[in-house]
Order: C-alpha cells, then sequence, then structure tokens
C-alpha cells in the first residue's frame, strides 16, 4: 500500500482533516494489524567517501606491478586486511585545462566532481556522493550524513556546488545525536511503529512549501537559485519524514550504543585515533539500520592540521618544509604521517566490514571512495592522486585489483563507481576529464 | 537576501519571544566572503542539513511557546482549550509573524497559517497543538530565515529599499537582531524615508546598550576571531592553552575593541597601539601575569616595557595566525595586510619547493632567517617582501601570545621595514598601522561591506566616501562612521528589481 501524502494533506487546507481525523496509524497496518514492512526487497548498495588530506609518498605507496598479485607496499600495509576488498589506483590524471592549480582544492575537486574548479574552496558541481544520493537515498531517512572526524564542521567535502557545502557533524557525540538522538525509532526492536508526529510535521512543511510561487517572485536569477535550493531542502526534509513512516528494512544484527562521550575533537593526531574509530562505527551503524545510505567522512581539511603532539611544524608544513632524505630520497616524517593517515582509514573500513548482514558485510554491501587533494604535497602536483575503492557494491564491482599507472583521467573512477551504484551516468566529468569509457573490467 | 546568522536567529528569537526560550540546534557553518562573513550571508543558500536544523528549531521554539508556562504571554486565550479559534490564533499569528516577517503578514499567509492550526487543533482537540504547528509554519519559512531585501521606486530612475527593509537593515547592524516594535512602527509610518525621521530612529538605536551587541557581531567577523574555535594548539609543547584559555582570549579582544569604539568613544587608529585591556585569571595565566584581581573581568594595561601594543599583540590574534606547535610570521603578516589594510594576499605558486625554507635543523636557526630565503625567489618574493616584515616584528611573542626573546638560542631580531620605513617590534609596528590611512579607510570599508552583506573586495570607495568623511572629521570615532554611513543618502538605495521571469522549472 503506498500513501500519497499530498492527498492526505489536501484536507488540510480545507480545514477539514478527513484523514487526520481518523486513527491514521491504520493507514500502515495490514489487514492482521501489523506494521507493514518487510518486502523482501534486497538490500540496498551504500556509498560512502573517506577525505583525507596531502596524499601519500610516490616511492613508498604505489605496487610495482598491477593487477591482483600486486605486492603490498609500506603505506599500504595498514590496508592489507582489506586488500581483497579494495582497488587501489595508481597514475590517474588530473588534467586541469586552463584553470590554475588551486593547492590543496583543484585535486580533491577534480576526484569528487570530475570538473577542474574554477574557484578554490567551492566545487563546480553537486559531489559525487550527492549525486549518488539523489538517486539512491529514496527511503531513507537521511539523505547522506557527513562526519569531521578532527572537529570541523567546515571539514566536508560532500556539496550541492558553489558556496552550498553540506556541513560535518563535528564530534561522535554530535553525530549520535543526529542518527540515534530524538527522532530515532530504532528498527532493531521489535515494537517499531510509525511516530504520528511526522505526519503532522509533513503538514506544517507542506503549508511552507506553499510559499513557493510567492517568494520566488521578485528575485533576481542569484537569489531565485538560493530560494530555489532552500525549497528543495524543504522538499528533502519532506521526503525524510516520509522514509520515517515506513519501517526500514535491515537484516544486519545490531544495537544501537549508548551516546559516546562528550570528547575534544581536534587535528592532534591522538585525538584523531580516538573520533575516527568511534565516528566510523556510527556511520556503518548508521548504514546497517537504513537510517542513511550515504555516509561521509573526513579526518583533515586538504592543507591537513594534523599533528602529533611534539612536532612543532605539524603535517602539513611538514611536507612543505622537510628535506628529502638523500638516503631515501623522500621525506621521511611526513612518510610517517601518510601512514597515520592509512591506519584512520583502515578504522572505517573495519567498521563497515565488521557489521555481517546477508550474505556478507555492510563493507560488501557499499563502496567507499577514498580521495584526497596532492599526489605529492611538497610541490602541490596532484597528477597521479592516490585513491582507493573499497568495497563489492553488492556484487557489481569487483575488487582486489591495482590498476596501475593507465593515465586515464581521474574521473573515470568517479564513473566507474556511478555505475557501480546503479547511476545510469553515461558519461561523467567536464573538459579534459569528460569520461564515457568506466573500468568495465571493474565492473560485473 | 541574506540568510540569517545564527547570532542573528538566537538574538531574534530572544527579542521576540523573551530569553526563556531556548534555541538548540546546529546551523550552517558560514565562509568568508572579501574577509567577512557577513558577505556570505548574501551568497548561502539552506541546504537539507540547514533546513533539518530550522525545522527542529521551529518546533522547538514552537512548542515552548505554546508550553503552559509561556501562555499567560500570549495575547489572547481561546474561547476553549480544545476546540481551534481562529479569531485568537490570528491575532498571535500576526502578532508574532509581523516581528519574525518584519513586515505584516498579508491575510492570506495569516489565512493559511490560521487554517492549518485550525485543522490540526481539530485533529488533536488542542487550541495549543494547533497553534504549535501554525506558529512553526511560520518559524521554518523563507521570510524569517532570509532577511529579504524589497526595493520600490524611489523618485526617477532610482529605485531605494521599502521602509520594512530599511529598518531591517538597520536593526541587524547596530543590534544584530530583528527590528523592535518602535522601529517596524516608524517603517510603518513612513518616517524612515525622511531624514529627520530616519536621524531620530538612528540616534535611538545608536544610544542603547544593545549597539554593543551589534558592534561586537561586527568585531568578531572583521577580526575573524570565529576561527579561533577551531585553533588547536600543540598540548606537548604548550600543555598550558586550554579551551577556557582560548574563548577568554576572543573575548579580552571583543572588550577591548568595544571599550574603545563605544565606551569611550576613541580614536580607532588606537585599537593598534593601546596597551589597555581586559583580563580575567586563565588570560592573565597565558600573559605570565601575576592574577591579584577578585572580579572574573577586570581592566589592566600592559606597562610600557611589556611589548605589547594594541589588539595584534592580543593572545587571540597571536595564536589565531600561528600553528599548532609554532608562531607563524606569514600567517600573522597575511592576516595583517587581509584585517586591517583590506590587501588580501594571493595564494602562493603552485610549484614551490618550500623545503629549503623551513628545516630548523639546517643552517637556518631563526625563522627570519629561513624566510629570507624566499626572497632568492622572485615569485615568492613578491608577496612575501610586503606580508612578512609584519609577521617577523611580532615575533616577539609565540604561538599562544607568550613573550620570548629568543629562538633556538639565538636573539630575536624584530626590526622590519615596510615601504622604506623602518621600525622595530610590535611597538613599531602599531605605530605604522595606526599612522598608515589605509588602516581606517580598511575599517570603513570593512563597516559598510558588513552592513549591506557585500564583498568588501568589491565596493568602490566612492560608496562609503561621504562616511569616510564624517569618519575622518571626528578624529576616527566609531559612531560617526556608523550615523554618516546609514544616513547617507545612497545607503538605502538598491538595484531595480528583475521583471518577473520564473523559469518553469521554478515553477
Amino acid at each position: 500500500m503506498r500513501i500519497d501524502r499530498r492527498f492526505l494533506l489536501r484536507g488540510t487546507f480545507q480545514g477539514a482533516l478527513a484523514v487526520m481525523g481518523l486513527p491514521f496509524l491504520d493507514c500502515f497496518l495490514d489487514s492482521k494489524g501489523e506494521v507493514l514492512g518487510a518486502t523482501g526487497r534486497p538490500l540496498p548498495t551504500r556509498f560512502n567517501t573517506f577525505f583525507y588530506g596531502l596524499g601519500l609518498t610516490n616511492q613508498l605507496w604505489i605496487p610495482k606491478t598491477g593487477g591482483k598479485d600486486y605486492e603490498i607496499t609500506t603505506q599500504l600495509k595498514p590496508l592489507e586486511p582489506y586488500r581483497a576488498k579494495m582497488n587501489v589506483f595508481s597514475g590517474l590524471r588530473v588534467p586541469l585545462d586552463d584553470n590554475p592549480n588551486y593547492q590543496h582544492w583543484s585535486g580533491a575537486a577534480a576526484a569528487v566532481t570530475g570538473i577542474s574548479p574554477t574557484k578554490t574552496q567551492e566545487f563546480n558541481s553537486k559531489t559525487i556522493d550527492q549525486q549518488i544520493a539523489d538517486v539512491i537515498s529514496r527511503g531513507a531517512r537521511f539523505k547522506s550524513i557527513s562526519a569531521a572526524a578532527a572537529g570541523d564542521p567546515k571539514q566536508s567535502y560532500s556539496s550541492l556546488g558553489g558556496p552550498n557545502a553540506i556541513p560535518a557533524e563535528a564530534s561522535p557525540l554530535s553525530l549520535y545525536t543526529r542518527l540515534f538522538g530524538p527522532g530515532f525509532q530504532d528498527p532493531t526492536k521489535g515494537d517499531w511503529k510509525p511516530d504520528p508526529q511526522v505526519m503532522i510535521q509533513q503538514s506544517v512543511l507542506s503549508a511552507v512549501a506553499d510559499n513557493r510561487r510567492r517568494v520566488m517572485q521578485n528575485l533576481g536569477a542569484a537569489d531565485r537559485t538560493r530560494m530555489d535550493q532552500y525549497f528543495t531542502s524543504v522538499r528533502e526534509a519532506e521526503l525524510q519524514m516520509a522514509a520515517q513512516l515506513q519501517r526500514p528494512e535491515i537484516q544486519a544484527k545490531v544495537t544501537i550504543p549508548a551516546a559516546p562521550p562528550d570528547m575534544v575533537c581536534n587535528s592532534s593526531l591522538l585525538n584523531l585515533r580516538k573520533s575516527t574509530p568511534l565516528m566510523a562505527r556510527l556511520g556503518a551503524l548508521a548504514l546497517a539500520t537504513d537510517q542513511t545510505r550515504v555516509f561521509n567522512l573526513s579526518v583533515s581539511e586538504p592543507t591537513s592540521a594534523i599533528f602529533m603532539p611534539g612536532d612543532p611544524l605539524g603535517y602539513h608544513n611538514t611536507t612543505h618544509e622537510e628535506p628529502i632524505d638523500p638516503a631515501l630520497g623522500y621525506q621521511p616524517r611526513v612518510a610517517q604521517y601518510n601512514v597515520d593517515v592509512m591506519e584512520l582509514f583502515a578504522l572505517l573500513l573495519k567498521e563497515l566490514d565488521g557489521i555481517p548482514e546477508g550474505d556478507g558485510t555492510v563493507l560488501d554491501h557499499s563502496l567507499v571512495f577514498a580521495f584526497t587533494d596532492q599526489s605529492y604535497a611538497r610541490i602541490h602536483a596532484v597528477d597521479g592522486l592516490p585513491i582507493f575503492v573499497a568495497g563489492g557494491a553488492s556484487g557489481r564491482m569487483k575488487t582486489g585489483y591495482h590498476v596501475a599507472g593507465d593515465s586515464s583521467p581521474v574521473s573515470r573512477v568517479g564513473l566507474t563507481i556511478q555505475r557501480a551504484m546503479g547511476v545510469p551516468a553515461e558519461v561523467w566529468g567536464k573538459g579534459s576529464m569528460e569520461v564515457r569509457q568506466p573500468y568495465t573490467d571493474l565492473l560485473t | 537576501m541574506r540568510r540569517l546568522t545564527q547570532q542573528e536567529y538566537r538574538n531574534s528569537i530572544a527579542d521576540i519571544f523573551g530569553k526563556e526560550i531556548e534555541v538548540r540546534g546546529s546551523f550552517e557553518p558560514m565562509i568568508r566572503v572579501g574577509g567577512l562573513q557577513a558577505a556570505s550571508t548574501s551568497v548561502l543558500s539552506v541546504t537539507p542539513f540547514g533546513f533539518e536544523s530550522f525545522t527542529n528549531m521551529a518546533d522547538s521554539i514552537a512548542i515552548q511557546v505554546t508550553g503552559e508556562k509561556y501562555r499567560a504571554k500570549l495575547p489572547c486565550v481561546p474561547k476553549a482549550t480544545k476546540e481551534p479559534d481562529d479569531a485568537c490564533t490570528a491575532q498571535i499569528l500576526s502578532q508574532y509573524g509581523r516581528m519574525l516577517y518584519r513586515r505584516p503578514l498579508t491575510s492570506d499567509e495569516i489565512q493559511s497559517a490560521v487554517n492549518l492550526s485550525h485543522g490540526l487543533a481539530e485533529s488533536q482537540s488542542d487550541f495549543y497543538a494547533g497553534l504549535r504547528y501554525g506558529l512553526g509554519s511560520l518559524l521554518q519559512a523563507p521570510d524569517f530565515v532570509f532577511r529579504m531585501e524589497t526595493a520600490v521606486p524611489a523618485g526617477g530612475m532610482q529605485w531605494a529599499l521599502d521602509p520594512y527593509s530599511r529598518a531591517t537593515r538597520l536593526s541587524y547592524l547596530m543590534w544584530d537582531s530583528t527590528p523592535d516594535e518602535e522601529l517596524i512602527q516608524a517603517a510603518e509610518k513612513g518616517e524612515l524615508n525622511t531624514a529627520a525621521g530616519l536621524e531620530k530612529q538612528v540616534d535611538r538605536l545608536m544610544t542603547s546598550p544593545r549597539l554593543d551587541i551589534g558592534m561586537r557581531t561586527f568585531f568578531n567577523d572583521m577580526l575573524e576571531l570565529d576561527t579561533f574555535d577551531t585553533v588547536s594548539k600543540d598540548s606537548i609543547l604548550y600543555p598550558k592553552w586550554s579551551s577556557g584559555i582560548a574563548a577568554s582570549a576572543k573575548e579580552e579582544t571583543l572588550r577591548t575593541a568595544i571599550d574603545l569604539a563605544l565606551h569611550e568613544n576613541g580614536d580607532m587608529r588606537d585599537l593598534m597601539t593601546t596597551r589597555k585591556t581586559f583580563l580575567n585569571r586563565s588570560l592573565a595565566a597565558d600573559y605570565q601575569l601575576p592574577f591579584p584581581f577578585k572580579g572574573e573581568w577586570m581592566p589592566y594595561e600592559f606597562p610600557a616595557d611589556s611589548g605589547r601594543s594594541g589588539i595584534l599583540t592580543q593572545a587571540s590574534m597571536l595564536a589565531m595566525f600561528s600553528h599548532p606547535g609554532r608562531s607563524s610570521p606569514t600567517k600573522r603578516g597575511v592576516a595583517v595586510m587581509d584585517i586591517f589594510l583590506c590587501e588580501p594576499t594571493p595564494p602562493p605558486p603552485a610549484n614551490v619547493d618550500f623545503s629549503v625554507v623551513n628545516n630548523t635543523s639546517g643552517p637556518l636557526k631563526t625563522v627570519r632567517e629561513r624566510l629570507m630565503a624566499h626572497a632568492t625567489n622572485g615569485s615568492c618574493a613578491s608577496c612575501h617582501n610586503h606580508s612578512d616584515p609584519i609577521g617577523l616584528s611580532l615575533e616577539g611573542f609565540d604561538t599562544i601570545g607568550q613573550r620570548r626573546i629568543m629562538e633556538n638560542g639565538i636573539p630575536i631580531d624584530v626590526s622590519a621595514t615596510i615601504k622604506g620605513k623602518h621600525f622595530v617590534g610590535a611597538e613599531g609596528l602599531g605605530q605604522f598601522l595606526h599612522d598608515d590611512p589605509k588602516y581606517p579607510a580598511c575599517l570603513a570599508r570593512k563597516v559598510y561591506s558588513y552592513s549591506r552583506g557585500e564583498n568588501s573586495e568589491e565596493v568602490s570607495a566612492s560608496a562609503f566616501k561621504a562616511a569616510y568623511k564624517s569618519f575622518a572629521d571626528s578624529g576616527f570615532r566609531m559612531r560617526s562612521l556608523l550615523k554618516a554611513m546609514v544616513e547617507d543618502k545612497d545607503y538605502f538605495s538598491a538595484p531595480a528589481p528583475i521583471p518577473e521571469t520564473i523559469s518553469p522549472s521554478a515553477q
């Protein structure tokens, strides 16, 4: 049974409220009085991003050979437990065409939009997670969720384009509260019921949305675009509420833990090692309980402020200021930070892979796109960004490969991801990064 | 059209419903455009995250306002609490709606909210439940979460803001909040369109102690003090630093600025040289001062030999523009150029090898020596020669703002030369900025851009020429600048509205 919300709400404005007047929970019960749901639909495939600033050290991360039997490298060591469940991409090109190389920005923007940005700190289109969310998130309570382990809500690389970034939850506690605080109805419990409040709030949103035509009048073009975004957000909220009227289908056996303690979240590596696994765990639980299907986690900004207490330089300055060790041929302290960050990435994969559901784990039913801003931070190089795609996308993505130095634009990864996620994209990216050919060998 | 900031939202709710109404929720972060967050309110929209927050806050506020405790304050009592009462609902919603929308509601707007309330009051058998949702619908409407500015013909080919938009702009500038009853009434009567009527209201707003709130918000924005919320310091190298010190340092700077600008009616150039400040216990620890005072905040004047001079030598500015474990002359220099001189520094060229520049274990021991290595590179030198001398003169203070005279065993040289003028240390820098006409001109530019939500880099100097003249003539008094600016004949001018061409997708 499908409920036409508009039909229900129409009554509101005639002051009649015939439908609302009914004990309307009945709408959601079948003839035996049991809550509708459990339609036997397959689990949705989920999408995650992981952002880390400053890239890696080429000599230490790129496996010597491509294909399946590559030898694990020093900097990939933390990811070794998941090598069979992920793909490693090296040698990807980031052609910026006529745009400047906005340091610590252009590379990240290229990876996540397939477009060379024309402005720093802004993306020229929706980011890939939002493009995918537009297709896969219908029916989930949150269209997407972003979290920033270093405590800054601005460290979000999920955006509607232009200045409108989606803010990140900046502590495990705030992430928990958003996901599992007020308004959360636990689908792991037997007594799940739709909340009557939700329908009432829908009628309020409907009244707000009815302002549209009036408000849009007399706005200049730029303001009209902004107001259009506002009303799109109203619409998203309506959909979000509609989703809350249906019991999420879940296969994972999980219990929602108690709220995490309030803690200091900043760029200190020691604190990141505490906040990252907590946030990753909450994200994984949100996916497993279908609160959201898109989860974005960042551990730093592109100009990573990560520091190990006692190091006066910190990660970013070290990349620029540490001399190359003549014997080693690279910057040793930078290399250590690189590994530290890969360990944080591994923590996300660990949590996703740690939740069994159906015939696999949440990771198996997801894709995780890990990207960064520079390939060689010391000189702000972007060609050869280290990119990882983990998870099997419910069997649609083959994993375990090192896709080595084929000189494709980085956007080819984005297109491949879209296909694996079931997004019918024929083409992705712009200018020299416009691609039509995904990595078909990786798709099943 | 400007999106309400977090502070504007909170202040407006407090003024409309009273301070007892709690506002719980998170706001979307802002970005800086031309050095001001205020300018981003003219470009940012509301993302689904932001709207989710607005809708939750709206309901939470509406629950409180229609709750048992608050009801006595509402302007009417329903005939029966279990039934709709459209007359009473309309009275309540039009009263609060007028404050929320900063203009009277149209009859259609009232009717729509009353209908919503009516239906829900009926289905819930509860007048106040219905009222809750009607009020909630106003609290999340675009007319509240955005400050709409409406232009009307102003004679000839000119257009100008309508009276309500004028009242709104004045009120958020001066008080950082929604117009009060008297100001809305002045708008209603057309008084804000006459010079005398405008002056009367401007004087009233400016003599109120609430001007402090408005100007605090301005200085917080201009001085980028919000950045401080995410500044972290290395806990091993600087164990003394704490979030308490950070919050106090921010407060110290705001108090200094407000005291000079409003309470002392002082010369704003003195912001660069004054040794007068305000301290509390945790700040005294940061400044390595004994703390003899009893009160939480006490006025304090640094001694002449302290090396302190103006707000640039306060812990906030010194710590904000530094690294977690180290001071940064470049960050400090770039910040001074940007914040006080309106000369933003372009980003460094992308392909630069910095590794020679800053190796403390190599032969270049001090930051100065390492920075000077930039001068060998032409493309670096063009910018670093501007910003570095400023930052180097502040090297007598470490990353948490403590005084120091040695770095890695070598005395720190805090001399600098800018535009042929040689000076030494923070006092020299303070005096240099005090005497540089670019600084007060930049301050006027920022106030103007802040109040109009415009990119300060795109505002032409002629737009605030008259205001600047009054500012200078008064000996750089903030009040003269504000008054002259908002009473300027062009301050409320607006571009002509674009004829309606709503695209099919927007229908």
